[in-house]
This record gives structure tokens, sequence and C-alpha cells, in this order.
């Protein structure tokens, strides 16, 4: 980008943003019904959905990789789930997007800041439109909620590109902000409810990894989304018996509850089980992001027969209890004797 | 006024400037350089023979590393910076180093020329012409080199500063079928037979004879059971690959390195050594604090060059973590022996300053 293009980037797009969403409000004004039928979140559930057979995961060459900074999947017509593309950021978060009837909730926004690198905000702009459109609904009469799984920079650093948009509220980078948001004055066990309108989300504390971070269940399509305490790589364990509890928490949660998928914020090993390194920009054959509740079950009771520090491997995720700060899974290719 | 023709900063130059003493010359040094002869005059125009250069000279041949290495990018993906950026050190020693967004390795390639031929030490880490067109390079610098200096032809030599070293021996692919090449074999017996150091190996030394610059090969076993170094006595440079360089030296035996290291410092002993040149950069230039595996953006890089009491240190260090599995920070590298290569030690080194450089954003 040169500097031309780069400063009349941003006005450039919220200009355009801007006329896209009037000109969907007028043709929404003229030719769809003023009150639009509210969409059932409550039957047939769990709401179907599907998952990519393959995410975009990087390229051998990070600057010939020329997949969008975002893949956007829509799991059914109500549910997005974005990644970032690995050659944008080692971390590739994946972020879901829930629509309901009135408002519209996204968890996590990336590991790049500045929308320079990545239009984020136009990403979710886009298919916050999309949506609209296709359900007969002006895009500014739906309040977006803009929140995180937990307080770490690769899950809120493009936050500060919604800044400017109207009808939207986020989550603040602190502690109290983040619990303050969802209402909480007992985390992690009490749990809340959020209505999208007609949707329920149920959120609860899920310290363990760090202290502040929640889980989040989605009642219509049943995706129990574990954060970074619980996705198919590393789990950092920083705090043992918190994050035992909140694992305790989950499984109790799965007995009570139907849950179609449980999904976490990253992927870092391969469909067989190999480990791709802290950091590594391409991973031709990662595992699904999704799991089953019988993973989550049977990673927990693998759980309670780690008595030590050190790294597990329960068969589903890597447990990395207390190591993070000293050691990973690799080994010197070129050791010899 | 007398206008003595002596150095004073505050009325000769910019007191402060970042290069130290001098920056616009030191007016008690003779004008001509003993190593000024050693460069070819661009007088001629049209010349009737090869040119045949003289690589004898007291102290080492002129040459500066000038310009600051590509540091990748925020976004790999964006990043427009060339594949392989090429420093010429002098006219007879070129700098290559392969783009981080690339190959996060960002490995350095050196190129030297000789009367007799071309020497191209390491590879690179991709063997993909596309992504990384080393071939395409070496040919164009060799080319231009060979019509400056009036030559037809310049036989390359190939050779590794490890065989088995995958960010340093993938672009050696580029290279096969190549006219006029010798590639150094990359197994470590017929590797020992080529260099004539079989039944010498690690004790002996080598040589490539280039055409009056004669490159010494010294075995240097200790990170890669089959690394090598090489030495200039040109331009006073020690190319040392993975077995010395500003960045996380992964031990692959710790006797053999500490022994390495040893027969090393005995050798830059009877040799000048000016800089060690390495494999790679991985420091920051705050010192003690390196960039982890797999970055591409890395703005507060270290310079690539360490001066030769740098072996010293690693000596004293090197034993420090014989038989331990530990890493270990000093100002310009990092140890890791026996450990994974992201380990991480909350051991500070003493006495020195411990400064934490602003994260990219």
């Amino acid at each position: 980008m040169n500097r031309r293009t780069f400063l009349s980037y941003p006005a450039a797009a919220a200009t355009t943003v801007g006329l896209a969403n009037t000109i969907a409000g007028l043709a929404n004004a003229a030719t769809l019904a003023p009150d639009p039928a509210p969409i059932d979140f409550k039957s047939h559930l769990p709401a179907p959905g599907s998952f990519p057979e393959k995410w975009i995961c990087g390229s051998p060459s990070c600057m010939d990789n020329t997949d969008p900074p975002v893949h956007v999947h829509w799991y059914n017509a109500h549910t997005a789930i974005l990644r970032q593309n690995k050659a944008y950021s080692y971390e590739a978060p994946f972020a879901p997007l829930y629509f309901g009837n009135d408002r519209i909730l996204l968890l996590d926004e990336g590991f790049v800041q500045l929308r320079t690198d990545w239009d984020f905000r136009g990403v979710v702009d886009k298919c916050i439109d999309e949506w609209c459109a296709r359900n007969g609904r002006d895009p500014a009469s739906m309040e977006l909620l803009v929140a995180f799984t937990h307080l770490h920079s690769d899950h809120y650093a493009a936050t500060n590109q919604f800044a400017d948009r109207p009808n939207t509220r986020y989550m603040g980078l602190t502690q109290e902000e983040m619990f303050g948001f969802w209402g909480m004055t007992n985390f992690p066990e009490q749990q809340v409810a959020l209505d999208l309108g007609g949707r329920e989300i149920l959120i609860w504390g899920s310290p363990g990894h760090v202290i502040a971070e929640f889980a989040y269940y989605d009642s219509y399509t049943q995706i129990l989304f574990t954060g970074d305490m619980f996705y198919r790589g590393r789990c950092y364990i920083s705090f043992w018996q918190p994050w035992f509890d909140s694992m305790t928490r989950l499984i109790r949660f799965c007995d009570t509850h139907p849950v179609s998928h449980v999904m976490g914020c990253h992927v870092e090993m391969s469909k067989d089980g190999q480990d791709y390194a802290y950091g590594m920009t391409y991973q031709p054959d990662e595992a699904p992001v999704q799991m089953t509740v019988e993973q989550l079950r049977s990673s927990y009771e693998f759980a309670k027969t780690i008595t030590k520090p050190g790294i597990y491997y329960t068969g589903t995720v890597f447990l990395c209890n207390q190591t993070r700060g000293t050691t990973t899974i690799d080994r010197n290719p070129y050791r010899y004797d | 006024m007398d206008q003595k023709p002596t150095y004073n900063p505050t009325l000769s130059g910019i007191p402060n400037s970042p290069s130290g003493a001098y920056p616009n010359g030191n007016p008690d040094v003779p004008y001509n350089l003993p190593g000024a002869r050693n460069t070819d005059s661009a007088v001629p125009l049209h010349r009737s023979k090869p040119v045949d250069h003289v690589y004898v000279c007291d102290g080492p041949a002129p040459g500066k590393l000038a310009f600051r290495w590509m540091y990748g990018s925020n976004i790999a993906a964006k990043n427009r910076d060339p594949r392989i950026q090429v420093m010429q050190y002098n006219e007879d020693t070129v700098v290559l180093r392969q783009n981080m967004c690339v190959h996060w390795e960002a490995p350095f390639t050196y190129l030297l020329f000789g009367n007799k031929g071309a020497l191209l030490i390491d590879t690179g880490a991709n063997a993909e012409r596309l992504y990384y067109p080393l071939r395409e390079t070496v040919d164009a610098i060799i080319a231009r080199w060979a019509k400056v200096r009036g030559r037809k032809t310049v036989p390359l030599t190939i050779a590794l500063t490890s065989g088995e070293d995958i960010a340093q021996n993938q672009g050696l692919a580029q290279f096969a079928g190549r006219p006029d090449t010798t590639i150094v074999p990359k197994p470590l017996e017929v590797m020992k037979r080529f260099y004539g150091l079989s039944g010498r190996w690690p004790s002996g030394t080598g040589t490539i004879d280039l055409g009056d610059r004669i490159i010494s090969v010294i075995p240097t076993p200790g990170t890669h059971k089959d690394g090598v170094s090489f030495y200039d006595p040109y331009c006073d440079l020690l190319f040392t690959g993975d077995f010395i360089f500003p960045g996380r030296i992964n031990i692959g035996n710790d006797r053999d390195f500490v022994v390495s290291l040893e027969r090393l410092k005995t050798f830059v002993a009877a040799n000048n050594v000016k800089y060690i040149l390495g494999g790679h950069i991985e420091m920051m230039f705050a010192p003690g604090k390196y960039y982890p595996r797999f970055y591409t953006y890395k703005p507060y890089e270290r310079v690539l060059e360490l001066e030769p009491s740098i072996i010293d240190e690693l000596i004293q260090y090197g034993r420090e973590v014989q038989g331990k599995e530990m890493v270990l920070i000093r100002p310009d590298f990092v140890l890791f022996n026996g450990v994974s290569p992201d380990q991480k030690t909350l051991v500070w080194p003493a006495g020195v300053p411990n400064i934490t450089p602003p994260r990219p954003f």
C-alpha cells in the first residue's frame, strides 16, 4: 500500500460502508416489510450446520500467500465462523459471529491491530450486511456486541477497529470491565443468559489459561465455545486447580445441556496428533477445530491423573500444565552422540 | 588562523555520528592505504584480457556491510521486499539473505570470487525458485562479475556449512545440472573425502582454491555433526553457519561443540579474523534478547557481524552448559543444550542490562 492509498484508505472505506448501509437501508425500506417476521431460534434444535473440510491454514512462503486475511465460513444461515489467515498472524484464532433478532455477538477479534493491515471490521460489516439482506433487516438497527473469550491480545487486537461503528458496544480490556460487561458479580460460577433476540447465549467463567476467561454456549447451534482453555492444540494451563475446576464445570454443563460441538479458539496440531510448534505459519494437515463432547470428557478423565507440571497428550489436545514459560514439545533434530 | 589537518570532532565532522569516530575520515592516517592497490581500476575502456586480481594484502581487504538488513513485516502476507537481499561487501564478496517472509530462518548465503572461480557458501531454506530465486540471483551476480573481470566462464563451487541443515541445504536443488558447477557432496563421509579430510576429521583443515584466494575449510562439528566453517584470508572473514551466529545456538553435541571452539580459537590465533559471519540473526539489539522461532517480523535485529573475541566467551559458557540440559543467555548469543528449541529460562546473566524492547503493536 503506497502513501496515497494509505492516506485515503480509512476515509474511503468509511464512505463506502456508510453508502452501502444507506443503500441497503433504502432498499429494505422500499422492498421489505417494515417489521420482518422474527426468526425462530427455539425450535428444531440443535440448528444444523457444518464446518468446512479445510480452513485457510497458511502457506509455505508467507509473502506468496494469496488467501484473504479472514476465512469466513457460514456454519448455518445465522452463524458465521471467522478465522484469521496464518500469514497475517501465526495465532490464526477462530471467531464466531452469532446473529439474533435484535443483536449480533462477535467473539474474538484476531491478532492484528490496524485496519490498514487487515480490514477485520470490514469483513464483519460485510457479514452483517449479507445476513441483514437475507433476512430483511436494516443493519443500522442491529446492535453489535464486540466481546472476546479472554484477556490475551491475540483475541482482542482488532477491537479498536469498531470504535467508530454505530450501534456497537465493546468489552473493555481489563478483568473488571470484562466481568462487568456480562454483569457478573460471582465469577466463575455465575451463569449469565445473554438474549440476542430469541437466541440465548449462556456465559460463565472458565479460568485456568488466564483468570479472565469465559465459556460461551449458543443455545441455537448448541456449540460450546471453550476459548483457549480447551482447544485442539497446546492448552497452556497457567493455573492448574482453577483450570481443572473449569473443566469440571464444562463437564457438568454437558451433563445437563445438549452440546453439538465443542470448539476452541485455535488449532495447533495435525489430524494425526502431531504438534505444530508455536509460531508456525503453515499447517497443511491441521485437525478440525470442532471437538465432540466425548473428546472433552476423555480429556477430563485424563486430566484427573495429572499430578505434576508437564506436557501431556490426552489423545485430543496437549495439556501444557504450567510449562508455558519453560518448555515445549519440540526437540532439536540435530542432536547426536 | 593555523589550520592544522588534525581531526577535531567539533569542527571536522558530526560529533555524535552513529558510526563513531572520524565520520568524515581521519586526516592523520595516510591518504593511500595499503588496501587501495587491491581494487581494480574501472578506467580501461576495452580490456584486452581477463583481469587477474591481486588477492594479497596487508590486513583485511576493504569492504563493508553498509546497510540495514530487511526485517520482514508485521503482516507477512503483505511483504513486498525483495525475496533475496543482496549486499556487496566488496567487489569479490557478496552477502545474500533470504527474506524472512519467505522463510522465517532468513539464512545468509555468501558468494566469494577468485581468479579461477567462485564459491557459494550455503543455499538457503527454500527449494522453490518462485519463492526464493537463489539460482537466478547467483547467476546474475556471477554474470555481472564475469563481465567486469573480462571472463567467459566462472566455475562455481557450492559448499554448505552443514549438509544436514534444512535451513541451508534446500536451495541446492536449484543448482542441479548447472554447467561448470561443483557441488560439495552432502553425506559426511563423502564430504570429508572431497575436502581431503578422511582420517584427519575433525583435526585437519581442507582448502578450496578459488585462484589466488584459498578458502580454508575447518571442521566445526558441535551444532551439526557435519558442520564446517570457512575462512577467507582475503577479507579475513570467518563463515560459521549455525556454529557461531548471533542467535539461539542449538548445540547438537556439547563435547564436540567446545572442542571445535577450542580448535577454532587456535585457528583464529594463527590467522587474522576481522569478523565472524554466521548463518542467521536471531538476537535483538537489546543485549540477551532474542526472537522466537517462526517470527516473520524482526524490526529490532542485531547486526550480523561478530568480533572474533566471541569465541572465548563461547568456550567459557559452552563449558558451563556441558553435560547439563539448559538454556544460557549471553548478550550476543543464547546456548540451548539438550532442550527444546523453544525452551525458556528465567535466569538473566549478571551485569547485563535487562532491556525489553517494545512489542510491534
